[in-house]
Protein backbone atom coordinates (compact mmCIF):
# COMPACT_ATOMS: atom_id res chain seq x y z
CA UNK A 1 0.00 0.00 0.00
CA UNK A 2 1.09 3.77 -0.87
CA UNK A 3 1.34 6.66 0.39
CA UNK A 4 -1.90 8.69 0.09
CA UNK A 5 -3.76 5.49 -0.47
CA UNK A 6 -6.83 5.87 1.84
CA UNK A 7 -7.51 8.99 -0.60
CA UNK A 8 -7.45 6.89 -3.76
CA UNK A 9 -9.00 3.72 -2.31
CA UNK A 10 -12.91 4.59 -2.99
CA UNK A 11 -12.00 5.98 -7.12
CA UNK A 12 -10.75 2.25 -8.74
CA UNK A 13 -14.80 1.87 -8.79
CA UNK A 14 -15.28 5.22 -10.41
CA UNK A 15 -11.88 5.10 -12.46
CA UNK A 16 -13.27 1.84 -13.96
CA UNK A 17 -16.56 3.13 -15.00
CA UNK A 18 -15.19 6.32 -16.61
CA UNK A 19 -16.18 8.34 -14.01
CA UNK A 20 -13.63 10.45 -12.53
CA UNK A 21 -13.15 14.14 -13.96
CA UNK A 22 -10.02 14.69 -15.90
CA UNK A 23 -7.26 15.61 -13.14
CA UNK A 24 -8.92 12.97 -10.53
CA UNK A 25 -8.20 10.69 -13.86
CA UNK A 26 -4.55 11.99 -13.73
CA UNK A 27 -3.77 11.98 -10.49
CA UNK A 28 -5.67 8.42 -10.01
CA UNK A 29 -3.35 6.94 -12.34
CA UNK A 30 -0.39 8.50 -10.41
CA UNK A 31 -1.19 7.09 -7.69
CA UNK A 32 -1.99 3.26 -9.62
CA UNK A 33 1.81 3.51 -10.46
CA UNK A 34 3.23 3.15 -7.41
CA UNK A 35 0.37 1.78 -5.42
CA UNK A 36 -0.03 -2.51 -5.73
CA UNK A 37 -3.09 -2.53 -3.69
CA UNK A 38 -5.18 -0.65 -5.73
CA UNK A 39 -3.52 -2.44 -9.04
CA UNK A 40 -4.65 -5.50 -7.51
CA UNK A 41 -8.30 -4.12 -6.88
CA UNK A 42 -8.20 -2.16 -10.36
CA UNK A 43 -7.40 -5.73 -11.68
CA UNK A 44 -10.20 -7.52 -9.92
CA UNK A 45 -12.89 -4.89 -10.58
CA UNK A 46 -12.24 -4.55 -14.37
CA UNK A 47 -13.82 -8.42 -15.29
CA UNK A 48 -16.99 -6.26 -14.08
CA UNK A 49 -16.73 -3.01 -15.87
CA UNK A 50 -15.51 -4.99 -19.13
CA UNK A 51 -18.98 -6.85 -18.79
CA UNK A 52 -20.99 -3.91 -18.76
CA UNK A 53 -20.88 -2.95 -22.33
CA UNK A 54 -21.92 -6.78 -23.28
CA UNK A 55 -25.00 -5.75 -21.39
CA UNK A 56 -26.57 -3.33 -24.10
CA UNK A 57 -29.45 -4.49 -26.13
CA UNK A 58 -28.03 -5.50 -29.59
CA UNK A 59 -29.07 -2.65 -31.89
CA UNK A 60 -27.53 -3.60 -35.46
CA UNK A 61 -26.00 -0.68 -37.00
CA UNK A 62 -27.04 0.54 -40.50
CA UNK A 63 -25.15 -0.81 -43.40
CA UNK A 64 -24.66 2.36 -44.86
CA UNK A 65 -21.85 2.78 -41.62
CA UNK A 66 -20.26 0.00 -42.87
CA UNK A 67 -19.88 0.90 -46.43
CA UNK A 68 -18.86 4.66 -45.46
CA UNK A 69 -16.27 2.48 -43.35
CA UNK A 70 -14.62 0.39 -45.42
CA UNK A 71 -14.46 2.89 -48.65
CA UNK A 72 -12.24 5.12 -46.52
CA UNK A 73 -10.30 2.28 -45.32
CA UNK A 74 -10.17 0.65 -49.11
CA UNK A 75 -9.10 4.23 -50.05
CA UNK A 76 -6.82 4.32 -47.72
CA UNK A 77 -4.69 0.86 -48.20
CA UNK A 78 -4.57 1.65 -52.14
CA UNK A 79 -3.05 4.92 -50.99
CA UNK A 80 -0.81 3.46 -49.28
CA UNK A 81 0.21 0.50 -51.59
CA UNK A 82 0.04 3.03 -54.55
CA UNK A 83 2.80 5.16 -53.11
CA UNK A 84 6.48 3.36 -53.60
CA UNK A 85 7.93 2.90 -49.82
CA UNK A 86 8.67 6.70 -49.47
CA UNK A 87 11.49 8.05 -47.26
CA UNK A 88 9.54 8.95 -44.17
CA UNK A 89 9.47 12.90 -44.10
CA UNK A 90 9.77 14.69 -41.27
CA UNK A 91 7.09 15.65 -39.55
CA UNK A 92 7.56 20.29 -40.47
CA UNK A 93 7.25 18.80 -44.00
CA UNK A 94 4.05 17.40 -43.96
CA UNK A 95 2.60 20.54 -42.45
CA UNK A 96 0.85 23.05 -44.93
CA UNK A 97 3.22 24.50 -47.79
CA UNK A 98 5.17 27.05 -45.81
CA UNK A 99 4.11 30.95 -47.13
CA UNK A 100 5.88 33.59 -46.40
CA UNK A 101 3.42 34.03 -43.08
CA UNK A 102 4.15 30.31 -41.80
CA UNK A 103 7.76 30.72 -42.15
CA UNK A 104 7.63 33.65 -40.43
CA UNK A 105 5.59 31.39 -37.55
CA UNK A 106 7.81 28.58 -37.79
CA UNK A 107 10.88 30.67 -37.58
CA UNK A 108 9.36 32.05 -34.28
CA UNK A 109 8.39 28.44 -33.27
CA UNK A 110 11.74 27.20 -33.74
CA UNK A 111 13.37 30.25 -31.83
CA UNK A 112 11.02 30.35 -28.89
CA UNK A 113 11.98 26.93 -28.81
CA UNK A 114 15.24 26.83 -28.93
CA UNK A 115 16.01 29.34 -26.16
CA UNK A 116 12.95 29.24 -23.74
CA UNK A 117 12.08 25.84 -22.90
CA UNK A 118 13.76 23.32 -20.79
CA UNK A 119 14.43 20.60 -23.34
CA UNK A 120 13.01 17.08 -21.77
CA UNK A 121 13.97 14.21 -23.95
CA UNK A 122 13.49 10.28 -22.73
CA UNK A 123 13.91 7.08 -23.90
CA UNK A 124 10.37 4.93 -23.15
CA UNK A 125 10.52 1.63 -22.84
CA UNK A 126 12.34 1.47 -19.82
CA UNK A 127 11.20 0.03 -16.18
CA UNK A 128 10.38 3.22 -14.24
CA UNK A 129 7.59 6.09 -15.13
CA UNK A 130 8.81 8.96 -16.75
CA UNK A 131 7.43 12.31 -16.56
CA UNK A 132 9.01 14.76 -19.74
CA UNK A 133 8.63 18.36 -20.00
CA UNK A 134 6.90 19.30 -23.19
CA UNK A 135 8.60 22.25 -25.81
CA UNK A 136 5.90 24.62 -26.06
CA UNK A 137 5.51 26.95 -29.22
CA UNK A 138 5.43 30.72 -26.83
CA UNK A 139 4.16 32.12 -30.02
CA UNK A 140 0.76 30.31 -29.76
CA UNK A 141 0.84 29.90 -26.05
CA UNK A 142 2.51 32.83 -24.46
CA UNK A 143 1.53 31.20 -21.10
CA UNK A 144 1.83 27.50 -21.89
CA UNK A 145 3.41 24.37 -20.25
CA UNK A 146 2.94 20.65 -20.21
CA UNK A 147 4.03 17.34 -19.40
CA UNK A 148 3.65 13.73 -20.62
CA UNK A 149 3.40 10.76 -17.77
CA UNK A 150 4.37 7.65 -18.87
CA UNK A 151 3.94 5.15 -16.48
CA UNK A 152 6.10 2.29 -15.56
CA UNK A 153 6.95 -0.03 -18.40
CA UNK A 154 6.45 2.53 -20.99
CA UNK A 155 3.64 0.04 -22.20
CA UNK A 156 0.43 1.35 -20.54
CA UNK A 157 0.28 4.81 -22.55
CA UNK A 158 0.44 8.04 -21.32
CA UNK A 159 -1.07 10.94 -19.57
CA UNK A 160 -0.80 14.40 -21.09
CA UNK A 161 -1.36 17.48 -18.34
CA UNK A 162 -1.14 20.82 -20.46
CA UNK A 163 -1.44 24.06 -18.40
CA UNK A 164 -1.72 27.82 -19.74
CA UNK A 165 -2.90 26.83 -23.22
CA UNK A 166 -5.41 29.24 -24.84
CA UNK A 167 -8.25 28.35 -26.09
CA UNK A 168 -8.40 26.72 -29.30
CA UNK A 169 -10.83 29.10 -30.73
CA UNK A 170 -14.74 28.21 -32.01
CA UNK A 171 -15.31 24.38 -33.46
CA UNK A 172 -12.01 23.49 -32.53
CA UNK A 173 -10.31 21.05 -30.30
CA UNK A 174 -6.82 19.78 -29.00
CA UNK A 175 -5.54 16.93 -31.14
CA UNK A 176 -3.01 14.53 -29.91
CA UNK A 177 -0.38 13.11 -32.43
CA UNK A 178 2.38 10.41 -31.82
CA UNK A 179 5.15 10.55 -34.51
CA UNK A 180 6.93 7.21 -35.30
CA UNK A 181 9.43 6.41 -37.98
CA UNK A 182 9.06 10.28 -39.14
CA UNK A 183 4.68 10.04 -39.39
CA UNK A 184 2.32 11.39 -37.25
CA UNK A 185 -0.50 9.49 -36.52
CA UNK A 186 -3.74 10.62 -34.62
CA UNK A 187 -3.26 9.44 -30.86
CA UNK A 188 -6.97 8.55 -30.61
CA UNK A 189 -7.20 11.63 -28.06
CA UNK A 190 -8.97 15.05 -27.98
CA UNK A 191 -9.28 17.44 -25.35
CA UNK A 192 -10.55 21.05 -24.56
CA UNK A 193 -9.15 23.89 -21.56
CA UNK A 194 -10.44 24.39 -18.85
CA UNK A 195 -10.28 28.01 -17.03
CA UNK A 196 -6.31 28.58 -17.04
CA UNK A 197 -5.78 26.95 -19.81
CA UNK A 198 -5.49 23.22 -17.95
CA UNK A 199 -6.44 20.24 -19.58
CA UNK A 200 -5.08 16.18 -20.16
CA UNK A 201 -5.36 14.20 -22.74
CA UNK A 202 -4.59 10.26 -21.61
CA UNK A 203 -3.17 8.40 -24.76
CA UNK A 204 -4.21 4.91 -24.93
CA UNK A 205 -1.17 3.32 -26.77
CA UNK A 206 2.65 2.14 -25.67
CA UNK A 207 4.65 5.10 -26.75
CA UNK A 208 7.41 2.50 -26.89
CA UNK A 209 9.51 3.49 -30.04
CA UNK A 210 7.64 6.63 -30.50
CA UNK A 211 9.69 9.88 -31.36
CA UNK A 212 7.40 12.35 -30.15
CA UNK A 213 4.21 13.31 -28.86
CA UNK A 214 2.59 16.58 -29.98
CA UNK A 215 -0.32 18.61 -30.16
CA UNK A 216 -2.25 20.76 -32.57
CA UNK A 217 -5.40 22.70 -32.93
CA UNK A 218 -7.70 21.19 -35.12
CA UNK A 219 -11.36 21.24 -36.29
CA UNK A 220 -13.66 19.18 -33.58
CA UNK A 221 -13.43 15.82 -33.78
CA UNK A 222 -10.06 15.87 -35.25
CA UNK A 223 -8.41 15.46 -38.48
CA UNK A 224 -6.38 12.41 -40.07
CA UNK A 225 -3.12 14.61 -40.19
CA UNK A 226 -1.95 17.63 -38.73
CA UNK A 227 -3.38 20.53 -40.64
CA UNK A 228 -1.54 23.56 -37.96
CA UNK A 229 1.98 23.92 -36.18
CA UNK A 230 2.00 22.14 -32.71
CA UNK A 231 1.88 24.20 -30.59
CA UNK A 232 3.71 21.85 -28.27
CA UNK A 233 5.72 18.83 -28.86
CA UNK A 234 7.21 16.14 -26.15
CA UNK A 235 10.41 14.23 -27.78
CA UNK A 236 10.68 10.84 -26.19
CA UNK A 237 13.81 9.84 -28.53
CA UNK B 1 -5.23 -11.97 -51.78
CA UNK B 2 -6.77 -15.06 -52.92
CA UNK B 3 -10.18 -15.54 -53.35
CA UNK B 4 -10.19 -18.47 -50.76
CA UNK B 5 -7.43 -16.75 -48.39
CA UNK B 6 -9.99 -13.99 -48.25
CA UNK B 7 -12.40 -16.31 -47.40
CA UNK B 8 -9.97 -18.03 -44.62
CA UNK B 9 -9.83 -14.80 -42.63
CA UNK B 10 -13.36 -15.40 -41.35
CA UNK B 11 -11.87 -18.70 -39.98
CA UNK B 12 -8.97 -16.60 -38.11
CA UNK B 13 -9.21 -15.27 -34.14
CA UNK B 14 -9.64 -11.92 -33.18
CA UNK B 15 -5.87 -11.38 -32.15
CA UNK B 16 -4.75 -13.25 -35.54
CA UNK B 17 -6.91 -11.16 -38.01
CA UNK B 18 -5.86 -7.75 -35.68
CA UNK B 19 -2.15 -8.57 -36.36
CA UNK B 20 -3.22 -8.93 -40.28
CA UNK B 21 -5.46 -6.05 -40.21
CA UNK B 22 -2.37 -3.84 -39.06
CA UNK B 23 -0.38 -4.95 -41.66
CA UNK B 24 -2.94 -3.49 -43.74
CA UNK B 25 -5.33 -5.36 -44.92
CA UNK B 26 -8.44 -4.15 -45.69
CA UNK B 27 -10.16 -7.58 -45.39
CA UNK B 28 -8.88 -8.67 -42.38
CA UNK B 29 -9.90 -5.64 -40.33
CA UNK B 30 -13.67 -5.99 -42.15
CA UNK B 31 -14.01 -9.68 -40.99
CA UNK B 32 -13.29 -7.46 -37.52
CA UNK B 33 -15.95 -5.02 -37.98
CA UNK B 34 -18.35 -8.00 -38.87
CA UNK B 35 -17.60 -9.56 -35.76
CA UNK B 36 -17.27 -5.87 -33.62
CA UNK B 37 -18.94 -3.64 -35.40
CA UNK B 38 -22.70 -4.72 -33.83
CA UNK B 39 -21.40 -4.62 -30.33
CA UNK B 40 -19.75 -1.23 -30.57
CA UNK B 41 -22.83 0.28 -32.47
CA UNK B 42 -24.82 -0.93 -29.82
CA UNK B 43 -22.89 0.26 -27.00
CA UNK B 44 -22.69 3.79 -28.43
CA UNK B 45 -26.49 4.04 -29.36
CA UNK B 46 -26.74 2.89 -25.47
CA UNK B 47 -24.89 5.44 -24.46
CA UNK B 48 -25.95 8.67 -26.60
CA UNK B 49 -29.77 7.49 -27.68
CA UNK B 50 -29.30 9.28 -31.06
CA UNK B 51 -28.58 6.63 -34.47
CA UNK B 52 -26.73 9.53 -36.51
CA UNK B 53 -24.27 10.20 -33.54
CA UNK B 54 -23.58 6.65 -32.84
CA UNK B 55 -22.36 6.13 -36.54
CA UNK B 56 -20.32 9.15 -35.96
CA UNK B 57 -18.95 7.81 -33.01
CA UNK B 58 -18.55 4.08 -34.27
CA UNK B 59 -17.00 5.32 -37.73
CA UNK B 60 -14.49 7.42 -36.00
CA UNK B 61 -13.21 4.88 -32.99
CA UNK B 62 -12.96 2.05 -36.24
CA UNK B 63 -10.83 4.60 -37.95
CA UNK B 64 -8.72 5.03 -35.21
CA UNK B 65 -7.99 1.44 -34.89
CA UNK B 66 -7.04 0.85 -38.69
CA UNK B 67 -4.77 3.95 -38.41
CA UNK B 68 -3.02 3.37 -35.76
CA UNK B 69 -1.69 0.31 -36.13
CA UNK B 70 0.05 -0.69 -33.02
CA UNK B 71 -2.16 -0.24 -30.35
CA UNK B 72 -3.71 -3.62 -29.53
CA UNK B 73 -1.73 -5.53 -26.95
CA UNK B 74 -3.32 -8.71 -26.98
CA UNK B 75 -1.73 -9.80 -23.30
CA UNK B 76 -4.03 -6.89 -21.90
CA UNK B 77 -7.71 -7.75 -23.52
CA UNK B 78 -9.36 -9.36 -25.45
CA UNK B 79 -9.65 -7.35 -29.46
CA UNK B 80 -13.75 -7.10 -28.24
CA UNK B 81 -13.37 -5.95 -25.09
CA UNK B 82 -10.53 -3.63 -26.38
CA UNK B 83 -12.51 -2.23 -29.15
CA UNK B 84 -15.48 -1.36 -26.52
CA UNK B 85 -13.23 0.18 -24.55
CA UNK B 86 -12.73 2.53 -27.40
CA UNK B 87 -15.71 3.49 -28.35
CA UNK B 88 -16.66 3.86 -24.64
CA UNK B 89 -13.78 6.32 -24.53
CA UNK B 90 -14.83 7.85 -27.63
CA UNK B 91 -18.76 8.39 -26.74
CA UNK B 92 -17.53 9.97 -22.96
CA UNK B 93 -15.27 12.26 -24.78
CA UNK B 94 -18.35 13.02 -26.75
CA UNK B 95 -20.92 13.61 -24.21
CA UNK B 96 -18.00 15.51 -21.82
CA UNK B 97 -17.87 17.78 -25.18
CA UNK B 98 -21.42 18.71 -24.93
CA UNK B 99 -21.97 17.29 -28.34
CA UNK B 100 -24.39 15.25 -27.67
CA UNK B 101 -26.23 15.85 -24.55
CA UNK B 102 -28.57 18.50 -26.02
CA UNK B 103 -29.48 16.16 -28.75
CA UNK B 104 -29.91 13.44 -26.56
CA UNK B 105 -32.11 15.26 -24.22
CA UNK B 106 -34.08 16.87 -27.07
CA UNK B 107 -34.75 13.77 -28.79
CA UNK B 108 -37.74 11.23 -28.03
CA UNK B 109 -36.30 8.90 -30.80
CA UNK B 110 -34.64 6.31 -28.43
CA UNK B 111 -37.81 3.87 -28.63
CA UNK B 112 -39.46 4.20 -32.27
CA UNK B 113 -35.54 3.61 -33.65
CA UNK B 114 -34.25 0.33 -31.73
CA UNK B 115 -34.08 -2.26 -33.94
CA UNK B 116 -33.69 -5.98 -32.90
CA UNK B 117 -30.32 -7.09 -34.67
CA UNK B 118 -30.28 -10.15 -36.67
CA UNK B 119 -29.53 -13.30 -35.32
CA UNK B 120 -26.66 -14.47 -36.49
CA UNK B 121 -24.72 -17.42 -35.16
CA UNK B 122 -23.90 -19.60 -33.04
CA UNK B 123 -21.35 -16.97 -31.52
CA UNK B 124 -23.92 -14.52 -31.35
CA UNK B 125 -26.12 -16.93 -29.25
CA UNK B 126 -23.63 -17.17 -26.98
CA UNK B 127 -22.94 -13.65 -26.61
CA UNK B 128 -26.52 -12.99 -26.16
CA UNK B 129 -26.41 -15.67 -23.34
CA UNK B 130 -23.33 -13.82 -21.58
CA UNK B 131 -25.78 -10.55 -22.08
CA UNK B 132 -28.09 -12.44 -19.97
CA UNK B 133 -25.84 -12.86 -17.40
CA UNK B 134 -24.31 -9.63 -17.10
CA UNK B 135 -27.79 -8.34 -16.86
CA UNK B 136 -28.76 -10.67 -14.67
CA UNK B 137 -25.55 -9.60 -12.19
CA UNK B 138 -26.34 -5.94 -12.25
CA UNK B 139 -30.10 -6.60 -11.80
CA UNK B 140 -28.45 -8.31 -8.13
CA UNK B 141 -27.64 -4.82 -7.09
CA UNK B 142 -29.24 -3.19 -4.85
CA UNK B 143 -30.83 -0.24 -6.69
CA UNK B 144 -28.24 2.83 -5.18
CA UNK B 145 -25.81 0.73 -6.44
CA UNK B 146 -26.81 0.02 -10.38
CA UNK B 147 -28.40 3.52 -10.83
CA UNK B 148 -24.73 4.76 -10.35
CA UNK B 149 -23.26 2.18 -12.22
CA UNK B 150 -25.70 2.56 -15.42
CA UNK B 151 -25.42 6.79 -14.41
CA UNK B 152 -21.63 7.04 -15.22
CA UNK B 153 -20.99 4.23 -17.86
CA UNK B 154 -24.13 4.74 -20.06
CA UNK B 155 -24.40 8.07 -19.15
CA UNK B 156 -21.01 9.03 -19.33
CA UNK B 157 -21.74 11.18 -16.16
CA UNK B 158 -19.13 12.29 -13.96
CA UNK B 159 -19.46 11.27 -10.39
CA UNK B 160 -19.52 14.96 -9.06
CA UNK B 161 -22.49 15.29 -11.80
CA UNK B 162 -23.97 11.96 -10.29
CA UNK B 163 -24.00 13.51 -6.63
CA UNK B 164 -25.52 16.41 -7.83
CA UNK B 165 -28.31 14.90 -9.21
CA UNK B 166 -28.81 12.32 -6.44
CA UNK B 167 -28.12 14.84 -4.24
CA UNK B 168 -25.70 12.46 -2.20
CA UNK B 169 -22.19 13.28 -1.20
CA UNK B 170 -19.41 12.37 -3.69
CA UNK B 171 -17.79 9.69 -1.55
CA UNK B 172 -20.89 7.92 -1.11
CA UNK B 173 -21.44 8.04 -4.85
CA UNK B 174 -17.87 6.70 -5.50
CA UNK B 175 -18.35 3.72 -2.39
CA UNK B 176 -21.43 3.25 -4.44
CA UNK B 177 -19.50 2.40 -7.74
CA UNK B 178 -16.76 0.33 -6.23
CA UNK B 179 -19.38 -1.91 -4.03
CA UNK B 180 -21.40 -2.30 -7.22
CA UNK B 181 -18.82 -3.85 -9.06
CA UNK B 182 -17.87 -5.60 -6.55
CA UNK B 183 -20.87 -7.13 -6.32
CA UNK B 184 -20.87 -7.80 -10.11
CA UNK B 185 -18.01 -9.44 -10.52
CA UNK B 186 -18.90 -11.94 -7.46
CA UNK B 187 -22.34 -12.76 -9.27
CA UNK B 188 -20.61 -13.39 -12.37
CA UNK B 189 -18.10 -15.63 -11.31
CA UNK B 190 -20.67 -17.33 -9.41
CA UNK B 191 -22.33 -17.86 -12.44
CA UNK B 192 -19.68 -19.16 -14.55
CA UNK B 193 -18.07 -21.41 -11.56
Amino acid sequence: MSRGHEQYEESVGAYLLGALPELETEAFEKHLSSCPTCRRELDDLRVAADALPRAVEPVAPPPELKKKLMATVWAEAEERQAAPKPRRRPFLERLPRLTPAWTAVAAACALAIGIGIGVGVANIGGGSAKTVAALVDHKQAPMGSASLHVPSGGAKGALLSVQGLPDPGAGKVYEVWVQRDGTMQPAGALFSVGSGGSGTAGIPQSLEGAQAVAVTAERDGGTLRPTQMPVLTVKLS
Amino acid sequence: MPLNQAKDLTRLADEELMRIAQGGDPRAFEVLYDRHGGAAFSLAYRMVGTRAVAEDIVQEAFLSIWRSKVRYERERASVRTWVLGIVHHRTIDALRRNLVHDRRRASAEGIEERQEAPELTDVEAVRREEAREVRAALQTLPGEQSRVIELAYYGGFTHTQIAEMLDMPVGTVKGRMRLGLEKMRREMQGATA
